[in-house]
Formats: C-alpha cells, sequence, structure tokens
C-alpha cells in the first residue's frame, strides 16, 4: 500500500505540474511549475532504489555488506538536482529578458517577434 | 489557443491517459522489496575494488564518471547562456550602484543580522569545503559542497548589501573557477588516455578506505566538480543580482 502511494504521489507530481504549465498565465510560474514536474523524477528514483530495513549506501560506520539502499538512482536525482537548477536559472534568466523586451510575463498577451 | 480551450485540450488528454497511469501504479514493483541488481553490485564491490566509503561518490566520478562529465558541460553550458543573457545584454559594471523600486521604503538593515551574515558566511563557505572533502568517506561530494559554498556567500548580500557583495565575488575567479573545474575533469578523463589506457581509467593509487585521501583518480574529479559547482553557481547569483543594479544613464535598454 505504501508502495503504491509513492508511485501514485508521483503521477500526482507530474500532473499537477503539467496542469500548472497548461494554466499558467506567467512565465515564472511556469518555470515553478516546471520544477514541480522535475520533483516527480526525484521521488520516482528514490522510490525505485529504497529497500526496507537498509541503511544508507555510506560504509563509514556500518561495515560494506549491511542492507544499504541503491546508491546508483541517488547519483541519478543529485545529476537531476543540479541540472534542474542551471536549468531553471536559464529559463528565469530567458524570463528576464522577454520581461524587459515586452513588458510583460503572460504568455497569452505576447506577440511572437514583435517589439 | 485560449487558456480555456488549452484546459480543455489538458483534461482529454489526461481522461486518456489515466487509465493507463493508474494500471501502472497497480503493477509497479513492490515498493522495498524488490531487487536491485545494479545498487547491490556497486555496495558489493565498492569498497573492496575502490577503497571509498561513499557510494553514491563511487557511481557518480567511477562508474558513470563519463556522465558526469557530460553533466558537467551542461553545467557550463547553462551558466554560460544565463551570463550571455543577462550580462551581454546589459555589460559589466562591478561598481554601479544597488537600485530602488520606487514606492518602496528604504529600510536599513539591523545590526544583527549584518552580525549573522558576516559571521556565519564564513563558517558555512568553510562547511562548504568540508563537504568537498569528505566526498569519498562521508556523504558529500563537489556538487553539494560547491553549491553550500556559494550559496554561503549570499549571507553577505543579505547582511552588508549589494554593494560589499559583489566587491567581494571577483567574477574573473568564478569564471576562472568554473573552466578549470570543467577543464580539470576533462585533463583528469584524458591523462589515462596519455598512458594508452581508456579514458577516466583510475591510475592513481587508491589509499585507505575512511581515509580522506581515498579514491585515487576520483579525488581529481571531485576537485574539479567543487570548483565548477562553486564557480558556477557564483556567476549565476552576480548575474541575478546584478540585475538589480540601478540601471546606469545611457546603458542597459
Amino acid at each position: 500500500m505504501t508502495g503504491m502511494l509513492c508511485w501514485a504521489t508521483v503521477a500526482w507530481l507530474l500532473g499537477i505540474g503539467l496542469y500548472g504549465i497548461v494554466t499558467s498565465r506567467n512565465y515564472v510560474h511556469l518555470v515553478g511549475c516546471l520544477s514541480v514536474v522535475q520533483a516527480s523524477t526525484y521521488l520516482l528514483l528514490l522510490g525505485i532504489g529504497y529497500r526496507w530495513q537498509a541503511g544508507p549506501p555510506i560504509f563509514y560506520d556500518h561495515p560494506p555488506g549491511t542492507p544499504a539502499v541503491d546508491p546508483v538512482v541517488q547519483a541519478l536525482v543529485l545529476t537531476d538536482i543540479v541540472i534542474g537548477a542551471t536549468v531553471t536559472a536559464l529559463l528565469l534568466a530567458l524570463v528576464l529578458r522577454l520581461h524587459k523586451r515586452t513588458g510583460s510575463l503572460d504568455a497569452g498577451s505576447i506577440r511572437p517577434l514583435s517589439r | 489557443m485560449t487558456p480555456r480551450a488549452r484546459l480543455l485540450v489538458f483534461i482529454g488528454a489526461c481522461a486518456c491517459v489515466l487509465p493507463a497511469a493508474v494500471d501502472v501504479v497497480m503493477h509497479m514493483p513492490a515498493f522495498g522489496v524488490h531487487p536491485l541488481p545494479y545498487g547491490d553490485a556497486v555496495n558489493r564491490l565498492g569498497t573492496a575494488e575502490r577503497h571509498v566509503t561513499n557510494m553514491v561518490s563511487l557511481v557518480n566520478f567511477d562508474v558513470r564518471g563519463f556522465d558526469t562529465l557530460g553533466e558537467e558541460f551542461m553545467l557550463l553550458c547553462a551558466v554560460t547562456g544565463v551570463t550571455i543573457l543577462l550580462r551581454g545584454a546589459r555589460g559589466e559594471q562591478p561598481t554601479a550602484e544597488p537600485g530602488y523600486a520606487p514606492g518602496r521604503p528604504d529600510v536599513r538593515r539591523s545590526a544583527a543580522v549584518t552580525a549573522i551574515g558576516r559571521v556565519f558566511a564564513p563558517l558555512i563557505v568553510l562547511f562548504g569545503f568540508y563537504v568537498v572533502l569528505h566526498a569519498m568517506t562521508t556523504p558529500g561530494g563537489g556538487f553539494q559542497g560547491g553549491v553550500i559554498m556559494a550559496s554561503g556567500c549570499l549571507l553577505i548580500w543579505m547582511g552588508d548589501g549589494y554593494r560589499s557583495w559583489r566587491q567581494m565575488m571577483r567574477t574573473e575567479i568564478l569564471d576562472a573557477a568554473e573552466g578549470f573545474g570543467a577543464s580539470l575533469y576533462a585533463a583528469a578523463g584524458l591523462a589515462p588516455m596519455v598512458l594508452g589506457l581508456p579514458f577516466l581509467t583510475n591510475i592513481l593509487p587508491f589509499g585507505q578506505p575512511k581515509d580522506l585521501l581515498s579514491g585515487g583518480l576520483m579525488l581529481v574529479l571531485n576537485a574539479g566538480v567543487g570548483f565548477a559547482v562553486a564557480g558556477g553557481f557564483g556567476v549565476l547569483f552576480v548575474e541575478f543580482l546584478e540585475e538589480t543594479r540601478a540601471v546606469p544613464l545611457g546603458g542597459g535598454e
């Protein structure tokens, strides 16, 4: 049951993020919704790598061989977070330029290539 | 397309996808008990083969070290993109005064906030350095530590304001750290090729487990990532906060 809750939360985060993107009237809000969509991938990866009654994959305090969760997906989430942060920064930089150029952040009111 | 039509299309698409999504959720492997062959292999072999105790760092810098090189350059590209978009459009003036939004009161910071910023910023940067150094033994690594170091500097901005912070953040040094880190990673990958070995072969001595200097080539890669992430995020903060400056006469847009 807990497991199903985890996967259902992943689907819900993805869905709610997409809903926000679809209904967004502000580009900053849209970038935020994209981060929510991305959060669903963190949860999915960590959920896949989880194991009951297992410790962290760090064998400093306990010897190698003790049950541990999957380090591969944890490394992937690390990659995911770093790339997510920089891509968000890049998108926000684009939004800033757009606001300077058109004075608006609403996707509906901006016409392509108009000044 | 009006927002309303967009929403209707979205609801239609959801209605199509929802049964499939429910089916997938019902048939996912059991949570927490299904086999993890790759993770178990890494956990079993990591300490024995590479003498490191942090398996996440092992995966990042050894098992899929080549992926991390790609990630490193994605970071470089994203930071370059932000710099071109923002700095390219407004120029670079480290001495410009901070801007003030009209109609918003200019409240002086209290001495307590300034003091806390000045005391904790160096401590947090030091902690970030500690996290970078302990990548191979305890939770940490270049990515996490680099972000902590760059973020710690922001406390100076919060405490002392834009002008002091901008004087402290030297963009030449940050740019150099970012570029140096990425090229250090690439050079560490190419070094074994000079000896006729495959790319990113771990050629340095592995050291003792639980030792700060264990892991061989992974230490170099970790240092490269630490430099690149600290420099990259520092540049990002500078570029975004420079947007808050007063636009000089005749400059800007």
